[in-house]
C-alpha cells in the first residue's frame, strides 16, 4: 500500500508500485482530468502539483509519492469555485481542443506562486515543458499575464486592508 | 492463437481507386430508422438536432464533431440566434452516429474539410426558426391569444407582458404541424451572430471535467495495448506470449487481423505485458522503401515522366516557348504526421448482439461501419457514442482505431479501451503525402507572368482513403464471390489514378495566368496517408508562394504588388492581400535586423495573407510574428475565428521548421516528441489577425491559415540571406 494525499484528502492505493502516478489517478481514482500525451514526460498534459512543483507524472512511478501531496486539476478549482487562471483562460478563449490545458493550468499555477509577476521570457521558460497543438500559446501567455496581474491587485489591496 | 481475418474487401478497393470520389457517394445508402436521441413523447422534436422538453429544457444534438474548432460554440450560435435563446441556455450534446446528421454535400456523417459552418449556416438557422414559429403556433392556442401579439425573448414566448418558457408549450407544438419555411432574421436583426459569444466548452476545459474518449469508464472495463508490425501493414505469423499472459492482471492476449493485443485490468499491466511478447511477423512491401530512395525515385519520375496531364488553359506549357524568360524551380514537402495531443484509443463492447463504441471522431458513420464488420453484426445493432476530440487535423477522420478495439473486444470477449502509446501515434499515422512539385514560369516583358506550368509527383491519398473505407461502408450484402472475382483481376489501376483533386489543390489556381498547364505524377511507396490539416494545400500553399515570390524578385516587382497585379478586382484572396499589407504596414519595411516575408494562399472558400516577420539568431529561424488577414465571408464567431487562424499558423510553423517523418526498411523512424518536435510556447510568433468585412456565406476556417505560414517565413528567409530554401522543413544552408 502506498499511502499520499490527492487533493487534500488522504488515500493509499495497490497499485503496483511502479505504476505511473498518472495512470493510478485516473484508473484507479478515476479523476479524468489529468491526461496521458507522450508517455515519456515530453509534453505536459499529465501535469500534476506534487508538494507544489508541477511534475510529468507519467514518468513518475506512484511509489515516489508515498506521504506526499498531490494536486491534479481537479483539486486546482471547480466550475463552482474557479481558481483565478481558470476564470482568465475562460476570458480569453484559450481552450481549443482542451486536451492539455489541464496540464497548461497546473504549470501557470505553480510559475504564479513562485513568480507573482513574470516576464514574457519567464513564462516561456514555466510553460517550456507543455506542448500544445492547437497552439493555444498565445491565449495561454496573455491569461496568465491577466492572472498574475489580478493576483497582485487582490494582494495589493489585501495588504492595504 | 487465432488466424488472422482476411481482408478480402482489401484488394477489392483496388479496383474502385479509379471511381474513388463516386463510392464514397454511392455507397452510403442506407436508411437509418432509429431515432437520433432518446425520444421523449412529451418533448418537442421538429427534426434531429433540437429536442425542447416540457421542463424547459433545450437540447441541441451537434452533428459535428468538436475537435477544437469551435462548432460547439457556432452552431449552437445558430440555434440560439434564430431560436431566440442566448447560447448559453442550451444544453449541447455531441450527436451519435444516426443519417440525420450526415454533412449535407458530403452525403456521409464527417467532420472535415472546414465546412461545418458553411454547410450548416442556413439549415440549422431555419431548423431552429421552424421550431420558434412553431412555439408561438403552440402558444397562441394554449393561451388563446392571437398569434401577431405573441413575440419571443431568450427563451421565452412574452405575450402582454407576460413571459412563459418555451417548455410550457412542448407538448401543445409536438402535436401541431411544422412548416419549414419560417422567416429568418436580416443581418442587422443578428444578437449572437457575429458577436462574439463566449465558447461554450471553455469551463469544461478547465475544470478536467471535459469528457475524452480516453477518460470514458464503463463498468467491467478492460484495457488492451496492441502491437502492430513495425511495418505498417503487415501482419502476424507467429505468436509466443507466454510471459506476457503470466504477468499481473492480464486477461487475455489475441491476435487480430494487423497485430497482437494484450487485454488487462489496467493500462500500465497490459503495457507491461505487451512488451513481453514475441512476434514474428509477415512484413509487406513497404519494407522495401526507405526515405533516401523515395526521393531519389521521385526526383527520376519529375524528370523523365510526363505524367498525365490535370488541367491545361491558353496553350499550356507550349506557351513558355514564347516567353522572354522562363524560371524555374522545385520544391519539396515531406511525409507528416498529426500528433494531437490525445493519442488514439476507443472503448468498445459486444454484449447481447449489440456493439457499443465510445470514441471521439470525426468519421461516426464510418466508425459505426467499420464496428459492426469487425464485431459481425449489422450496422444497426452498433451504437456510436461520440466525445470530445482531443485535436483532430484529420487523423481522426480515419477510424483504423476503431477496427482495432472492436476487434479485440470481440475475440476477448471483454469490453475494452485500446490506448495507443505516442509511439504507436506517430508511427501508425495516415500520413500527409510527401510532395515532388516542379514548377516552369515564362515571364513577359511587362515582368507580368504569361505562363504557368507545374508537375507534381507523389501518391494520392483517395486510394487509402477508400481502402480504409470499403470494409466499413460497402453494403454488408455484397456477396464474397464477387469481391474474390474483382480482387482477382490483374489490372493495375490503383497506379494510374488521374487526377485525385487533394493531389493538386492549389497548385494553379489563385493568380490570373494566360497560358497554364498541371500535370501529375503519381508515385506511392506504399506508406499510408490521408486527410492532413488542409490537406493537399499544406504544401501547394508553401510551393506556390515561394514561387510566386521568385518571379516577383527576378521581375524586379515588390512581392505584394506583383501578387495583385494577378489576381482580378473581385478576388476574394485580393482583399485579404490587401488588408493584411495594410496592417502589417508591409510598404513600411521591418526594423533592423528583422525581415518580412510575404504569402497569400484561397483555400476551403477563404483567401488569406500573411506577412512573416523573422530573424535569423545563432543561424537559426526565429519567427517573430505573423500578421494574417482572412476573407471567410460572413462570421459567426469573430474570435474563435482568430483563433482558428491562430492555430493553423502555429500547427503550419512546425511543419515549416520542424516536421519530418522519414522511413527507414519501411518503418517510421519518429517516435514521440523528442524527435517528431512541435512548436513550443518560446519558439511561437506573436500573432496578429484581421478578418475581412464580408457578406458573402459564410466559408471555411479551421484549415485556411496554415497553407501560406511556411513560404512566408521562406520568403522572409531569403530576404534575411539571399537564400531560397525549396525544402521542407526549412533548414539554413
Amino acid at each position: 500500500m502506498i499511502s499520499f494525499t490527492l487533493n487534500g484528502d488522504p488515500v493509499e492505493t495497490d497499485a503496483p508500485a511502479d505504476t505511473p502516478l498518472l495512470w493510478v489517478v485516473r484508473d484507479y481514482f478515476k479523476l479524468k482530468g489529468s491526461k496521458y500525451g507522450c508517455g515519456l514526460g515530453l509534453c505536459g498534459a499529465c501535469s500534476m502539483r506534487v508538494d507544489g512543483q508541477s511534475v510529468r507524472t507519467c514518468i513518475l512511478p506512484v511509489s515516489a509519492v508515498a506521504d506526499r501531496a498531490v494536486m491534479t486539476i481537479e483539486g486546482l478549482g471547480s466550475k463552482a469555485q474557479p481558481h483565478v487562471l481558470q476564470d482568465a483562460w475562460v476570458a480569453h478563449g484559450v481552450p481549443q481542443c482542451g486536451y492539455c490545458q489541464s496540464g497548461q493550468l497546473i504549470s501557470a499555477s505553480v510559475l504564479l506562486e513562485q513568480n507573482p509577476n513574470p516576464t514574457s521570457d519567464e513564462i516561456d521558460a514555466a510553460m517550456s515543458g507543455n506542448i500544445c497543438r492547437c497552439g493555444t500559446y498565445p491565449r495561454i501567455k496573455g491569461a496568465i499575464q491577466d492572472a498574475a496581474s489580478q493576483l497582485r491587485r487582490e494582494t495589493d489591496s489585501g495588504n492595504a486592508s | 492463437m487465432t488466424k488472422p481475418k482476411k481482408q478480402t474487401r482489401r484488394t477489392f478497393l483496388k479496383l474502385l481507386g479509379v471511381t474513388g470520389a463516386g463510392l464514397v457517394i454511392g455507397i452510403t445508402v442506407t436508411r437509418d430508422r432509429r431515432s437520433p436521441f432518446p425520444a421523449n413523447d412529451l418533448a418537442l422534436e421538429p427534426d434531429a438536432f433540437l429536442q425542447i422538453t416540457p421542463e424547459n429544457v433545450v437540447n441541441f444534438f451537434l452533428p459535428h464533431a468538436e475537435m477544437g474548432q469551435g462548432v460547439y460554440t457556432g452552431l449552437t450560435t445558430l440555434i440560439a440566434e434564430e431560436l431566440d435563446i442566448s447560447p448559453e441556455k442550451i444544453q449541447v450534446h455531441h450527436a451519435n452516429a444516426h443519417a440525420a446528421y450526415r454533412h449535407p454535400e458530403f452525403r456521409m456523417q464527417i467532420t472535415g474539410g472546414s465546412t461545418s459552418i458553411k454547410v450548416r449556416y442556413q439549415p440549422l438557422r431555419q431548423a431552429a426558426a421552424n421550431a420558434r414559429a412553431l412555439l408561438l403556433d403552440a402558444a397562441a392556442e394554449q393561451l388563446a391569444a392571437t398569434r401577431s401579439d405573441l413575440t419571443t425573448a431568450n427563451g421565452d414566448v412574452v405575450w402582454n407582458g407576460k413571459h412563459f418558457p418555451y417548455g410550457d408549450f412542448a407538448t401543445t407544438a409536438a402535436s401541431l404541424k411544422l412548416s419549414d419555411d419560417a422567416s429568418l432574421k436580416e443581418t442587422a436583426e443578428f444578437r449572437y451572430i457575429g458577436g462574439d459569444v463566449p465558447r461554450l466548452d471553455a469551463r469544461a476545459k478547465t475544470t478536467g471535467d471535459a469528457m475524452f474518449g480516453l477518460d470514458v469508464e464503463i463498468p467491467n472495463m478492460h484495457r488492451a495495448v496492441l502491437v502492430r508490425c513495425p511495418v505498417i501493414g503487415g501482419a502476424p505469423k507467429s505468436v509466443n506470449a507466454n510471459a506476457a499472459r503470466e504477468t499481473d492482471g492480464v486477461t487475455d492476449v489475441v491476435t487480430i487481423f494487423n497485430g497482437v493485443a494484450v487485454v488487462a485490468t489496467s493500462y500500465w499491466q497490459a503495457k507491461k505485458a505487451a512488451d513481453k511478447l514475441e512476434i514474428e511477423w509477415d512484413y509487406p512491401a513497404l519494407q522495401r522503401q526507405s526515405s533516401a530512395e523515395i526521393r531519389a525515385a521521385m526526383e527520376a519520375a519529375l524528370e523523365h515522366d510526363d505524367g498525365k496531364e490535370i488541367y491545361v488553359e491558353g496553350s499550356g506549357a507550349a506557351a513558355l516557348d514564347d516567353a522572354n524568360s522562363v524560371v524555374e524551380a522545385t520544391y519539396w514537402a515531406p511525409y507528416l504526421a498529426h500528433a494531437p495531443m490525445e493519442p488514439m484509443n476507443c472503448t468498445a463492447r459486444i454484449e447481447d448482439g449489440n456493439c457499443d463504441v465510445w470514441v471521439g471522431t470525426q468519421v461516426p458513420e464510418l466508425a459505426r461501419g467499420l464496428a459492426a464488420f469487425h464485431a459481425g453484426i449489422g450496422k444497426r445493432h452498433v451504437t456510436i457514442h461520440q466525445k470530445f476530440l482531443g485535436g483532430g487535423f484529420g487523423r481522426r477522420g480515419m477510424a483504423d482505431y476503431v477496427s482495432e478495439a472492436v476487434a479485440i473486444a470481440k475475440e476477448s470477449g471483454k469490453p475494452v479501451q485500446l490506448v495507443w502509446s505516442r509511439e504507436d501515434d506517430t508511427k501508425n499515422s495516415y500520413y500527409r503525402p510527401a510532395s515532388l512539385t516542379k514548377y516552369r514560369a515564362g515571364l513577359g516583358s511587362e515582368g507580368r507572368i504569361e505562363s504557368w506550368s507545374v508537375k507534381r509527383v507523389g501518391p494520392n491519398i483517395l486510394p487509402h482513403i477508400v481502402e480504409h473505407m470499403v470494409d466499413g461502408m460497402l453494403p454488408a450484402a455484397t456477396p464474397d464471390g464477387i469481391v474474390s472475382w474483382l480482387s482477382d483481376r490483374p489490372h493495375g489501376v490503383f497506379k494510374s489514378l488521374v487526377g485525385d483533386p487533394f493531389s493538386v489543390e492549389g497548385l494553379f489556381e489563385d493568380y490570373d495566368i494566360a497560358n497554364k498547364e498541371v500535370r501529375h505524377v503519381t508515385h506511392d511507396p506504399g506508406l499510408r496517408a490521408s486527410y492532413w490539416r488542409s490537406v493537399g494545400h499544406s504544401y501547394s500553399g508553401f510551393f506556390k508562394e515561394s514561387f510566386v515570390d521568385e518571379l516577383a524578385a527576378k521581375s524586379g516587382k515588390d512581392p505584394v504588388e506583383f501578387r495583385l497585379a494577378h489576381l482580378s478586382d473581385d478576388s476574394v484572396l485580393r482583399r485579404a492581400i490587401e488588408l493584411a499589407a495594410d496592417k502589417g504596414a508591409w510598404a513600411t519595411g521591418s526594423a533592423p535586423g528583422v525581415f518580412n516575408g510575404f504569402a497569400a494562399h484561397t483555400s476551403f472558400g477563404a483567401g488569406v495573407a500573411q506577412i512573416a516577420e523573422v530573424s535569423i539568431e545563432n543561424r537559426k529561424i526565429r519567427v517573430n510574428k505573423v500578421t494574417c488577414a482572412i476573407d471567410c465571408g460572413v462570421v459567426v464567431n469573430p474570435d474563435i475565428v482568430k483563433a482558428n487562424v491562430e492555430s493553423a499558423i502555429i500547427y503550419g510553423l512546425t511543419a515549416a521548421l520542424y516536421g519530418d517523418i522519414t522511413l527507414v526498411d519501411g518503418q517510421v523512424e519518429q517516435g514521440n516528441f523528442h524527435d517528431y518536435t512541435v512548436m513550443r510556447m518560446a519558439d511561437s510568433p506573436q500573432i496578429d489577425v484581421h478578418i475581412v468585412s464580408s457578406t458573402r456565406d459564410p466559408v471555411g476556417v479551421g484549415e485556411p491559415g496554415l497553407p501560406p505560414v511556411a513560404a512566408a517565413v521562406a520568403n522572409a528567409v531569403f530576404a534575411a540571406t539571399g537564400q531560397r530554401l525549396r525544402d521542407l522543413p526549412l533548414k539554413l544552408a
